[in-house]
């Protein structure tokens, strides 16, 4: 291993990775004092839930309403923090410094790619484990701040498991950027991976035998077994963390036998894709030079593949999810029923047994705002791009004002989340149709507009950070901070009806105070969203016209 | 010239996809030697060196550098050269101190004393983050980086893209100093002026074709001036044509523009014939000498 690269590869990547604990904890701690506030109501609503469900969520009834709590760290909000850490890590060890073209320097160095491979990958294991085990050190921290005790609990269990599920997650955008080279495509697809068996692990166990099938997502293993009632699984742990050597074997394998590349500009895989004739106008289609015709529509078209790719991820589940309403209908009404609280409180207390709750609940509460948010917030960030990769000077040296430029730029982040928003309403169209699910069309298209309005804002955020820092960075680790933080003020302060106002602090509370398939456009959440994103932009526009470049 | 080659290419070609952007291409350099790298942009100079260092691997052909094989013995290989890439790009949020801490450290550290006076000599500012620098001043980031560890054979990239002709002059005579003291220096260039200020051999690169390897003063020897005449009436170019030493002649109204090697006074004795107004004579580019003198292998490396 080589002691420097591991030391500067933790030195970029500490305060990423605390800005993720300490949103975790708060959401933690928010979460556990909103429960306990309710007293004794919590522990009876609790105790009166038949086994069977608890045992689904992984709480105990002694764990009381810390357990409730935690269950959601452990097996969702933590997960996706932790392992979306390790897989930015993964998929820029090598390739990043590809990408920054630092890798002619490093790579003249007289040490082995697979060494430097080794480096990185260790730093990103030191990152994950030490985020994850801080992160359960702070939940122990809310619960006694907030009265509770840990009894019944062990954390130790769930964290190695969720250590486990989220070195697989990097370790397979390891291997993918050492054999591709491309950090995006790698952090994408294995990003795509992971909510995708997320919502296998969510949504198999509802149809009869799918629970066996739900066996083969890894994210099922994080609560699978209940670690932190029963204490770690070793079977599946081992299994996983030999996936993790495995993976590691063949990165280093595909790292070792390529060319390097040189700087963001060759990407030789991308090149081969796009000259093979079968798959090149898809793939140009995709990443496409983008649009040249003017710094607006080219915005909108570097824009394309996380909004295109995610808006197909959404609107192809949003047609499973009709499916599969048709199928198990009538019974999940009485299963989701008596779930407790805080996974109700998760997917905003829809009434699942109904389509547009069912919906609601798959789709509009977790996986759309994930993906019109990532969308947005990346053509949010573009700006700030600009100045990392130094091509600013030539956009400004063109005849525009400066102002004009950073506000030709905003325009994506008003067109993004509606293509996205598009795309849910699309998928929602079909899989009503498919499905005969008779649901109104108007709250359908009501969705789409609400699921863009949310990505207005945190779009615009992130383009205001971006604009006015000039960092990709801090728009993107930032607000990405800040909308993990928002969804959940929106999703558990509601617990507890002392604190249920505050939730209007949220900006998610906007988008999710009531269900649009049934209530249709919330006119005034929406309203406010999309102020306030208006705000942001002209904010943003104002502090790119005023400041120095770097 | 008896001494083993400090760095050989041998029959290297590599290809991206169907394009080929070096085609068997064979070379060796010698120590004490300073070899300039000569060919316009695109014509496959980056991809050879990335090829030398192992950034990118050969197509078919083999690179040597130290007598090792560049894939098989990469890392023994880059223990002992210093390369500096083409558009040099470091870490942004370090200084240039830490940037050469980090790499020192890497390499398992280099004799600081020497850091500092070759720091001193090029005018390097060490003490703000790379993100800040002008390209001159990252560019002398690289050099150092390149230097500070006293390699056997350097490797550098278009090097002296954004310093100043001062800092140019400085870093040429570093270079004169290291090929003097045994060292060996290959230099890739598209500039004519830097390899022939420096360079004792140079070779000549063309769409992934190397068309000549000439020793710098043989190179000098057969160079090619151009005289362009102005006279008081018209003068007919047979007058010229035919004459010793001279390439071409070309005649617009009453001035006459010739290419001649060698002397000039075969030239001169016929001008003298007319009423000559002026004269003036000018060096031609090593590019059109490489054109002149290889006419036939450039039109070959453009099909
Ligand atoms: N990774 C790559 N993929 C595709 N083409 C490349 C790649 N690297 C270089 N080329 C092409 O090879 C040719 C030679 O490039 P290069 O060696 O960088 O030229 P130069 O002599 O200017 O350094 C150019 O036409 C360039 O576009
Ligand atoms: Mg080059």
């Amino acid at each position: 291993m080589l002691r420097s690269v591991y030391l500067k590869t933790l030195r970029d990547r500490w305060l990423g990775a605390a800005i993720g604990v300490v949103a975790l904890f708060l959401v933690a701690w928010m979460g556990i004092a909103a429960f306990a506030g309710m007293g004794d109501d919590a522990e009876d609503f609790i105790a009166a839930m038949p086994e069977a469900y608890l045992s689904i969520v992984g709480i105990s009834a002694e764990g009381g309403v810390v357990g409730m709590m935690l269950g959601n760290m452990f097996n969702f909000m933590g997960p996706f923090v932790i392992a979306g850490i390790g897989v930015s890590m993964a998929a820029a060890a090598i390739a990043g410094e590809e990408a920054e073209g630092t890798m002619n320097v490093l790579g003249s160095l007289p040490r082995s790619r697979t060494r430097l491979l080794t480096s990185k990958g260790l730093a990103a294991v030191t990152v994950v484990v030490g985020a994850a085990v801080l992160a359960s050190l702070s939940y122990g921290l809310a619960a006694v701040i907030s009265g509770e005790t840990l009894a019944g609990i062990n954390l130790t269990a769930a964290t190695v498991h969720l250590v486990a599920v989220a070195l697989f997650y990097a370790a397979v955008a390891l291997a993918l950027a050492a054999w591709t080279g491309l950090r995006a495509l790698a952090s994408s697809v294995t990003v795509g991976l992971i909510v995708l068996s997320f919502l296998a692990s969510g949504m198999l166990p509802l149809l009869d035998g799918g629970e066996a099938w739900a066996k083969a997502s890894p994210w099922y293993w994080l609560n699978g077994p209940q670690p932190m009632l029963n204490g770690v699984d070793w079977a599946p742990v081992v299994v996983l963390l030999g996936a993790v050597v495995a993976l590691a074997l063949v990165a280093w394998w595909g790292l070792n036998r390529r060319d390097l590349g040189a700087g963001g500009a060759r990407t030789p895989l991308l090149d081969r894709l796009r000259t093979d004739p079968r798959v090149g106008k898809a793939v140009s289609m995709l990443v496409g030079s983008g649009s040249t015709r003017g710094i607006a529509t080219k915005a909108v078209t570097d824009a394309r593949p996380l909004m295109l790719i995610g808006g197909a991820f959404v609107a192809f589940q949003a047609v499973v999810v009709g499916v599969l309403f048709t199928a198990i209908g009538g019974d999940i009404g009485s299963l989701v029923d008596s779930m407790p609280d805080a996974i109700l409180a998760m997917i905003g207390f829809v009434d699942m047994s109904t389509p547009e709750g069912f919906y609601s609940g798959e789709v509009l509460s977790i996986v759309a705002p994930l993906v019109v948010i990532a969308a947005a917030v990346s053509a949010g960030a573009a700006l700030a791009g600009e100045e990392r990769r130094r091509s600013v000077a030539v956009l400004l040296a063109l005849p525009v004002s400066r102002t004009s430029v950073a506000a030709r730029k905003g325009v994506a982040v008003a067109v993004v989340p509606v293509v996205v928003g598009l795309c849910v309403a699309a998928g929602f169209a079909i899989g009503n149709a498919v499905g005969g699910l008779g649901m109104a069309w108007s709250g359908i298209a009501a969705s789409g507009l609400m699921v863009a309005g949310l990505g207005w804002f945190f779009g615009a955020l992130a383009f205001a950070i971006g604009a006015a820092t000039g960092r990709a960075q801090w728009a993107t680790a930032g607000t990405a901070g800040l909308a993990v933080l928002a969804w959940g003020v929106n999703a558990f302060l509601p617990v507890n009806p002392d604190y249920a106002e505050w939730a209007r602090l949220s900006p998610v509370h906007w988008y999710a105070s009531e269900n649009p398939l049934e209530a249709g456009v919330l006119w005034g959440g929406l309203g406010l969203l999309a102020a306030l994103a208006a705000v942001l932009v002209a904010a943003g526009v104002v502090a790119y016209g005023r400041r120095d470049l770097r | 010239m008896t001494d083993a080659p400090s760095l050989e290419v041998d029959h290297l070609t590599k290809r991206f996809g169907d394009f080929t952007a070096v085609d068997d291409v064979s070379f060796a350099i010698h120590p004490g030697e300073i070899f300039g790298f000569l060919g316009p942009n695109g014509a496959g100079k980056s991809t050879t060196i990335r090829t030398l260092l192992d950034l990118i691997r050969p197509t078919s052909g083999a690179c040597r550098v130290l007598g090792m094989d560049s894939r098989r013995d990469a890392v023994e290989i880059h223990r002992r050269i210093g390369f500096l890439p083409a558009d040099l790009a470091l870490w942004n949020n370090l200084t240039g101190r830490q940037t050469l801490q980090y790499l020192a450290n890497l390499r398992g550290g280099v004799d600081w004393k020497w850091v500092d006076q070759l720091s001193e000599r090029i005018g390097a500012d060490l003490d703000r983050k790379v993100g800040e620098y002008s390209s001159g001043n990252r560019q002398k980031i690289g050099i150092l980086q390149a230097f500070m560890h006293r390699p056997e054979v350097l490797i550098l990239d278009e090097p002296i893209t954004g310093l100043d002709p001062l800092v140019q002059l400085e870093f040429h005579s570093l270079l004169r100093e290291t090929a003097d003291a045994g060292g060996t220096v290959f230099l890739s260039s598209h500039t004519i002026s830097e390899v022939e200020r420096v360079a004792d051999r140079v070779g000549f690169i063309r769409r992934g074709h190397l068309i000549a390897v000439e020793r710098m003063s043989e190179l000098h020897d057969k160079a090619l001036r151009r005289i362009t005449l102005e006279f008081a009436a018209p003068v007919p170019a047979a007058a010229f044509e035919g004459l010793e030493g001279v390439h071409e002649a070309t005649v617009e109204g009453a001035t006459v523009t010739a290419q001649y090697e060698g002397s000039m006074a075969p030239l001169l004795a016929v001008a003298t014939q007319h009423d000559v107004l002026s004269v003036a004579s000018a060096s031609v580019d090593l590019d059109e000498i490489f054109l002149e003198f290889y006419r036939d292998e450039v039109q070959a490396a453009e099909k």
